[in-house]
């Protein structure tokens, strides 16, 4: 039994209602509990801000197409290169680090859970070999079925259950999370070279629309009590005038779901653009969150854009392509068999370019307009927009006003006329960053039930202790003091170990894997389905028994039961 | 001030020695300085015996000249930005890398990668270049951007490859690739070159000796004092000058 | 006589980068005895194993070999590399990513250099690769799709037996009606091969003249035809245009390239013409582009090294953090150069495959073999260590020539040691003795 009490924490549990109390948080064999023992080691953390372990509800860290982002940047890798220290091995890399650089600085900012945004599930068994070697957070894999053909044929034949039966089959076979869709019926239309223009435009070879496919997901996704909904990465993305796109996808789902949202649509920043080309490109921002504003059953995450170097990586392999041929940067394109695609092509976000201004100010504005921040998770979609490692500065711009108006000073000029944001003056609260980066997440991707984003009885005891001392703190002006703080914890406990201290990462931990585990019964059993089972013997170049990842892959996974009522 | 590091003998003389700390900046004052020999950190005195002579007031007027079998010490000069470094001998690898200032002359030959990714001053190697001198870093899109690099004999393959800027002058000839990538810059080779300015942007590439396997996608524009002008090169719609002798085989 | 026969399916051969999964293999006796859907390449490395395989570590002694235990070996390993100035590890390729990736790790820790058979197979389409990225697939789009390929500098029909028939031009296609009249298959070569046999269209060019038919193609497709010369490297220019015209009119496109364009001159600058040229098309059709990768699990060592080291081969770790410079860091150049002090040879054979310096340095440093079966390196090494073999004895992650992560499957108890235990022990067994110093 090890025990550990942190004395003198100010602490912000959205979930809990605790809004900036100064309590003690007793910890027991990993997890919360009421009372420890009087002899147990103490940390004091001296009023500063103690919250949930960050968790990051969707980035880019582990599978192949991050890792192949690594292998063809080495002018990256060398931009980052630490040696061993203590018990951390070397790192590489800024925007796509290796597996240990990711860990250790996620670490040392407070977060303990990540979601990887895209798994194909083919290659599912390198996702996890990655997750393993990212050994400071849980991981979760969202599993793209975007362009799967047998949840293709389950659309156009309308059959809810069949689709349900295809996913939750193939979640528990290759040990996925949650549901991705990206760019729906896109990534199929690539496999010749093509691309949808809306969500009404029928896939070719296949009698079914990105409308379709997202409607009959998302009730897929509900009828199997997924812990969270279907992610959509939405049609269209980084096109000017792409925003109409994003309004009728919102219009799709009703409220499906008492404990959760029914659809959560990812960096949104990139689908909220108006004009019609880049020239004449301006923000929606205000017509997108008006919408959200609502409907509760949506949430969202940013994908701010924030100025530098950055690698782009998604499973939208045509809308990757058209980034090339607008930067004539390295392009990289990765067809996954029967289920989806992706890209990779490294960008420069420039201040000095009205674009890359304009996306900058509309990551913001969708984070200040979105009235309820349940609803509005902080995302780079890392590291599309940028490095994760920006998102203290993300903070710092969404709590101070000052320190957005001397940034937007020194944009690209036309954003002030392009975008809303210089007539905003909200400002975020401590409690709202901590919604936006840990508590919404954990609701959001339905985790909290694993003891995650709070400091209820039982909870797993993943804290982030930062130094800085919220009631005397006045972020609005000391905007730079709390970057700052946010840039590193104290302490960063996961599973009630301290695992890094002031940006130092002090001992290796063992993760876990969630995965979603859906009992189905009989008749939803798609390897009774010859359809099902002939597309693996004829079109698929592995055998389905080669197919299925192994529990070998999983050694620390945590089965989410989930699965139809009868 | 001279500062003369002369090569001791070594147990393993096969072994590698990374230097970048020798740059004439490092030796005002008397810090420690340290050396790599394969995984081994050493003091810079247990590889080189160090003399100094004369008296220490800016980099510029240092003299660093390095003595010996210095063909394996790697990373000389870099990130250089003034003061004089003269090789007497060969030098090993990368030397002059991100070099910004200063002169570093070899009288010997140097290894690949001479002025890698070199921002300004000037280099000056008496014998042959390896390869890659003048170029950039793997995956990186720019290679030497400014500055002069002289060599007086012949060049390795893929010589100023992604040269972005400054000048490149080859005495003698050049192995294959020569030019490959360019964005800017000025090559001249004196002597001969095969495969030159392959997939060239911009910048210009003269070559007064023989051309060996001339590409087939740079279009003639005319003649200029005697040489023949091409433009190029058009698989990759570039506007790069290359200006040959007009015999080519 | 009563003979115990057994059949196991859903094998996967691990001696190409094909890495066929389909394999059903037949034992009688605990011995291999039959083997079916396999190339003859891979069958005969089944039915051929068990009377190989080196039955125990042996060391040099003098001019003789002697037996020594596992734990003799073991601890010889261990002194040798940590004692070494620049220890330099290479193979890979035939091992799991279990194992290399413990490789990696192992570098790191004693300050050598992890290099893999990339480096003498595919390490310059990596280069290529990261000048101008790789647009790519998996295999089964290829097989689902494509109605042209291409083949360049590479001759499946006897370096990867059955990639025809699982992936390209005899496999079946979901999107064509009769996939094997419908595909169009193009062959570029210097010499006639098997497969330039099976071609629709041979493009037979000169030696070293890769480059220069692709930058003629690239200008054509771009419209540019006016100035490319009537003849490029022994083609002439209307069979360049007539193929041009036949990749942009094709649906999806594959171009595999083989040793064949990486190994001659030019090297990686031939490889991004190559992309180069598909990246062209790709505005005009879709087109893809693949390494026909060899060794089972080469592919894997790049994966692993990359998310460990941030490099996926040739990556030296003397300073303590990763620096990556092929060409320098490369095996074959720190021997060349003379720099190794000891080495660390893992399923590969670097005797049969490097030049001859290289090899007479292997042979004056301290040598550590980790292989199933003598080879060309026995000879040049002081002990080699046989272990279990990945698919047969042992199981573990590899990774196909697209980048498709499958396990393989140990469907026979030998009793032999795996790679991974023993890398692991001399992993732990180094660490500890840092630690004490
Ligand atoms: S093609 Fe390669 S992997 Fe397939 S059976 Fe033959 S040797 Fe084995």
């Amino acid at each position: 039994m090890s025990e550990l009490l942190i004395k003198n924490a100010y602490v912000i549990d959205p979930l809990q209602g605790i809004h900036g109390d100064i309590m003690d948080i007793s910890i027991r064999d990993g997890r919360i509990v009421d009372k420890v023992s009087g002899s147990c080691e103490v940390i004091d953390a001296a009023g500063n801000l103690t919250l949930p372990g960050g968790i990051d509800s969707h980035t880019h860290v582990c599978g192949t197409k991050v890792n192949f982002g690594r292998y063809m940047s080495p002018e990256d890798m060398r931009a980052g290169r630490t040696p061993r220290r203590g018990a951390m091995y070397p790192t590489s890399g800024y925007t796509v680090p290796t597996t240990y650089g990711n860990s250790y600085r996620y670490s040392k900012m407070g977060y303990t859970t990540l979601l990887e945004g895209a798994m194909a599930p083919m290659e599912a068994r390198h996702t996890h070999e990655e997750f393993a070697a990212t050994p400071m957070q849980d991981m979760l894999a969202n599993t793209l079925f975007d362009g799967n053909w047998s949840l293709f044929e389950a659309v156009g034949d309308k059959d809810i259950r069949q689709a349900a039966a295809v996913i939750g089959w193939t979640l528990a076979a290759v040990k996925g999370f949650g549901i991705k869709l990206t760019n729906p019926g896109g990534t199929e239309a690539w496999g010749f070279g093509e691309d949808l223009a809306s969500i009404d435009e029928e896939v070719p070879n296949w009698d079914i629309t990105p409308r379709e496919i997202i409607d009959t997901t998302i009730r897929a996704c509900e009828l199997l009590h997924l812990p969270h909904s279907v992610h959509l990465h939405c049609n269209n993305l980084g096109m000017p005038g792409n925003y109409r796109t994003t309004l009728e996808t919102l219009d799709i789902p009703g409220d499906m779901n008492p404990d959760r949202q029914t659809l959560y649509l990812t960096h949104v920043q990139f689908h909220s653009y108006g004009g019609n080309t880049w020239g004449d490109i301006k923000s929606e921002a205000e017509k997108i969150s008006d919408s959200i504003n609502n409907k509760p059953q949506v949430v969202i995450d940013m994908g701010q854009v924030m100025f530098g170097r950055t690698m782009t990586m998604t499973a939208d392999g045509p809308m990757e392509f058209r980034l090339y041929t607008l930067h004539h940067n390295k392009w990289s394109n990765h067809d996954v068999e029967l289920e989806t695609g992706s890209g990779i092509i490294p960008v420069y976000y420039s201040r000095k370019s009205s674009v890359n201004s304009i996306m900058w100010a509309i990551g913001l504005e969708l984070a200040l307009l979105v009235k309820n921040p349940w609803q509005c998770m902080l995302t780079t979609d890392n590291p599309n927009g940028a490095p994760f490692v920006k998102y203290p500065e993300i903070i710092g711009l969404l709590m101070s006003n000052k320190y957005r108006s001397k940034e937007l000073s020194q944009v690209h000029k036309l954003t002030t006329d392009r975008t809303s944001l210089g007539s905003i003056d909200r400002e975020l609260s401590f409690e709202e960053i901590a919604v936006m980066t840990r508590a919404g997440q954990a609701k959001a991707l339905g985790i909290i039930n694993q003891g995650k984003g709070h400091f209820r009885e039982d909870a797993l005891a993943d804290i982030a202790i930062y130094p800085v001392k919220p009631d005397q703190t006045d972020p609005s002006l000391q905007y730079e003091e709390v970057i700052g703080a946010f840039q590193q914890t104290l302490y960063t406990l996961k599973d009630g170990v301290v695992v890094s201290r002031d940006g130092e990462v002090i001992t290796g931990v063992a993760n876990r894997t969630f995965w979603s585990k859906a009992n189905l019964p009989e008749d939803m059993d798609v390897l009774k389905s010859p359809r099902f089972v002939e597309k693996f013997s004829r079109f698929y170049s592995v055998d389905l028994e080669n197919y299925l990842v192994q529990d070998e892959y999983v050694q620390r996974g945590v089965a989410m039961n989930t699965g139809v009522n009868s | 001030m001279q500062v003369t590091l002369t090569m001791k003998p070594r147990a393993k003389p096969f072994l590698p020695i990374e230097a970048e700390m020798i740059n004439p900046m490092n030796f005002i004052g008397s810090q420690n300085l340290f050396v790599w020999e394969g995984n081994k950190k050493r003091r810079l005195e247990d590889i080189f015996t160090v003399r100094k002579e004369g008296n220490v007031n800016s980099p510029e007027n240092i003299v660093v000249v390095l003595r010996g079998d210095t063909s394996r010490v790697k990373r000389v000069g870099e990130y250089m930005s003034s003061g004089t470094i003269i090789v007497e001998g060969d030098i090993g690898m990368h030397c002059g890398n991100f070099m910004r200032g200063g002169f570093i002359e070899i009288q010997g030959n140097a290894d690949g990668w001479l002025g890698r990714e070199m921002r300004g001053g000037s280099i000056l190697c008496h014998g042959n270049a390896g390869d890659y001198c003048g170029s950039g870093y793997r995956g990186e899109k720019r290679g030497m951007r400014g500055g002069k690099i002289e060599v007086a004999g012949n060049a390795g393959d893929y010589l100023g490859e992604y040269l972005t800027g400054g000048e490149i002058h080859v005495h003698g000839n050049a192995g294959m690739f020569a030019g490959a990538e360019m964005r800017g810059g000025c090559l001249i080779i004196d002597g001969d070159a095969r495969i030159p300015a392959a997939n060239m942007a911009k910048g210009t590439c003269i070559i007064h000796g023989e051309i060996h396997e001339m590409l087939p996608t740079f279009e003639k524009i005319g003649e200029k004092d005697g040489m023949l002008v091409y433009h190029g090169d058009v698989a990759n719609k570039g506007k790069g000058e290359l200006i040959v002798k007009s015999k080519i085989t | 006589m009563f003979h115990i026969e057994d059949k196991v399916r859903h094998i996967v051969c691990p001696y190409c980068g094909c890495l066929c999964d389909d394999i059903l293999v037949e034992l009688t006796d605990g011995r291999i005895s039959g083997v079916e859907n396999a190339c003859t390449l891979g069958a005969h490395k089944f039915l051929d194993d068990a009377d190989n395989r080196l039955k125990g570590p042996i060391m040099r002694k003098g001019d003789q070999w002697v037996d020594i235990s596992y734990e003799e070996a073991i601890a010889y390993a261990v002194q040798t590399l940590s004692e070494a100035d620049r220890p330099l590890l290479y193979g890979w390729s035939g091992c799991v990513t279990e194992t290399q990736a413990i490789g990696a790790h192992l570098a790191e820790l004693i300050g050598g250099v992890v290099d893999s058979t990339t480096s003498v197979c595919h390490g310059p389409s990596i280069l290529a690769i990261q000048e101008v990225g790789h647009p790519g697939c998996t295999l089964g789009q290829v097989k689902n799709r494509a109605d042209t390929i291409i083949y360049w500098g590479s001759n499946p029909i006897e370096a990867h037996p059955r990639h025809l028939s699982r992936y390209t031009n005899y496999a079946d296609a979901y999107f064509l009606h009769n996939a094997f009249r419908e595909r169009k298959v193009i062959v570029f070569d210097v010499r006639k091969t098997a497969t330039s046999e099976i071609a629709s269209e041979f493009v037979q060019l000169e030696q070293g003249g890769d480059y220069h038919v692709l930058s003629a193609l690239r200008a054509i497709v771009r419209g540019r035809e006016d100035v490319v010369p009537d003849m490029v490297a022994g083609v002439p220019k209307s069979q360049l245009i007539r193929v041009a015209e036949m990749c942009k009119k094709a649906k999806f496109g594959a171009l595999f390239f083989g040793v064949g364009v990486t190994m001659t001159g030019g090297k990686y600058k031939n490889i991004r013409n190559a992309i180069e040229f598909v990246d062209e098309l790709n505005r005009h059709t879709k087109w893809t582009i693949s390494p026909m990768r060899g060794h089972s699990n080469v592919y894997g060592s790049n994966e692993v090294f990359t998310w460990i080291t941030g490099y996926p081969y040739a990556v030296d770790y003397a300073r303590g953090i990763a620096f990556y410079n092929p060409g320098e860091t490369t095996a074959v150049d720190i021997l060349a150069r003379k720099e190794a002090d000891a080495a660390l040879i893992m399923a590969s054979d670097p005797g049969a495959h490097f030049p001859r310096t290289c090899c007479e340095h292997l042979a004056k440093i301290p040598t550590i073999l980790f292989d199933p079966y003598p080879s060309a390196t026995t000879h040049l090494c002081t002990v080699q260590i046989p272990c279990a073999v990945n698919g047969i004895d042992a199981a573990g992650t590899a990774y196909r020539m697209d980048g498709i992560p499958i396990r393989t499957r140990k469907f026979l108890e030998t009793g032999y040691p795996t790679d991974t235990s023993l890398m692991h022990e001399i992993y732990e067994q180094i660490r500890e003795r840092k630690e004490h110093v």
